[in-house]
């Protein structure tokens, strides 16, 4: 397991995502997956899917249960609203604190802007915990347990996970523009070393967002796609 | 000089090859492309990325002002001529840099044509400017920045919507800025707006 982060210091926040901690030793793997209760052939899948973005086995993801994936995709939520945003906002908070009068006032609207955006991911996070994960759970508890309550078919005509696609909202322009504001237009005198610090991390930030993404495009989407598909036509005989 | 990209838009053979006979009078380096068929005139456009786009009015005359405004390309760096050969039609087209009737003598068409061409020219050599926004760029910027619609915008500047749309793209291609909240911060970083104005 060291030898994955020596290779790829960048593998760390995926692994802290699946609650692994650092001190293991020269433990493999296996031995550290078995130790936390993890499934080491989707740790693999994940891990090499962001180490190498050419590496992305869609088939092999979409064949891990669906409780898998969205575990793993709610811990993914909890790292960047637990950690990774609030390290960037105390980081901007910072900008504003340590500049002159003049300013610190048009930092403390970068400090405004970039909550807009925290509040926009947010709402999208919960969005899809609270009513997209639950549908998708229903969905494949009829599909295995072949049987389909009404309610369920009642609500597939009102949504399905096409609708969920469909509404994935580009909170990334919000990122795209915050970086470029920082990198083109902010205002002399700032500290250089903390914006490159504050730009470093929303490169990491969005990278890792797109990552998130793909796996409910490549992965999720398809798969619920497909149950859907089976609940639709066994419904109507 | 690098290559002019010129699309001819005609549905007749003999006024295509008429433009590129007379085109080849002058002494730029273009390069032709024919189309006959008004439907392809879009992804043409799209994938030739042409200077010069010359099309004959009949050409046109199945497309509304809107479908062409958004199908030919935009921006200063663009010139559009158009044929007149429906000299007896009400349809009056807009947007074209210059317009070439059908009964023009040989030497008013080759007069128009190389105004047209040298102003290319001109405009192409200074591409690599930087490009800053425009002072109407600034004055719709100001607008969206304080929470206008296009539609009030429009009101506000005796402009059409369009031309806010036009506008705001253009805005949004020099900046890099996409979101209204950021397009704000840009406004009240080079003090196009005050806070106040925003409160």
């Amino acid at each position: 397991m060291a030898e994955v982060i020596h290779l790829n210091y960048q593998l760390l926040q995926i692994i802290s995502r699946f609650g692994i901690q650092l001190g293991f030793g020269d433990r493999s793997i296996k031995q550290v997956c078995r130790e936390y209760n993890i499934d080491v052939n989707f740790f693999l899948e994940i891990i090499n899917s962001y180490h190498d973005k050419n590496y992305f086995p869609r088939k092999n993801l979409q064949g891990f249960p669906l409780k898998l994936i969205i575990e793993y995709l709610r811990e993914s939520h909890n790292y960047y609203l637990e950690i990774k945003i609030p390290q960037i906002e105390q980081l901007i908070r910072q900008l504003s604190e340590f500049s002159d009068r003049i300013s610190g006032e048009s930092l403390r609207m970068i400090d405004t802007f970039f909550h807009g955006y925290i509040k926009e991911l947010q709402d999208h996070i919960e969005r899809e915990e609270e009513k997209v994960y639950p549908y998708v759970f229903s969905v494949e508890e009829a599909f295995h347990l072949k049987k389909i309550p009404d309610s369920l078919v009642e609500r597939l005509g009102e949504y399905s996970i096409d609708d969920f696609e469909s509404e994935h909202d580009n909170i990334e322009d919000k990122l795209f523009d915050l970086k470029n504001i920082i990198i083109k237009y902010l205002p002399l005198p700032v500290d250089p070393n903390l914006c490159h610090a504050i730009l470093t991390e929303l490169f990491r930030l969005e990278a890792d967002l797109n990552d998130h993404a793909r796996i409910e495009d490549k992965v999720l989407v398809p798969k619920v796609r497909f149950m859907e598909k089976w609940i639709n036509e066994h419904h109507a005989q | 000089m690098e290559n002019v990209n010129v699309i001819i838009a005609d549905l007749s053979p003999l006024s295509r090859f008429g433009m590129i006979s007379l085109l080849r009078q002058l002494n730029y380096p273009f390069s032709f492309r024919e189309v006959s068929v008004p439907e392809k005139l879009k992804n043409i456009i799209h994938k030739d990325q042409a200077s010069l786009v010359i099309s004959s009015a009949s050409f046109l005359e199945k497309f509304s002002d809107y479908q062409i405004q958004t199908m030919l390309p935009g921006g200063k760096y663009v010139a559009k001529l158009l044929i007149n050969d429906l000299p007896h039609s009400q349809r009056k087209f807009t947007g074209f840099n210059e317009i070439i009737e059908f009964t023009d003598t040989e030497r008013t068409i080759l007069r128009k044509l190389n105004k047209t061409a040298a102003s290319l020219a001109r405009l192409n050599s200074f591409q690599v400017m930087p490009e800053e926004i425009s002072d109407r760029e600034k004055d719709v910027l100001r607008l969206v920045a304080l929470g206008n619609t296009n539609k009030e915008i429009a009101g506000k500047l005796f402009i059409s919507s369009h031309t806010v749309i036009t506008h705001r793209k253009n805005i949004t291609a020099k900046l890099g800025i996409k979101t209204i909240a950021g397009l704000t911060i840009y406004a009240l970083l080079n003090k196009l707006i005050t806070s106040e104005e925003i409160n």
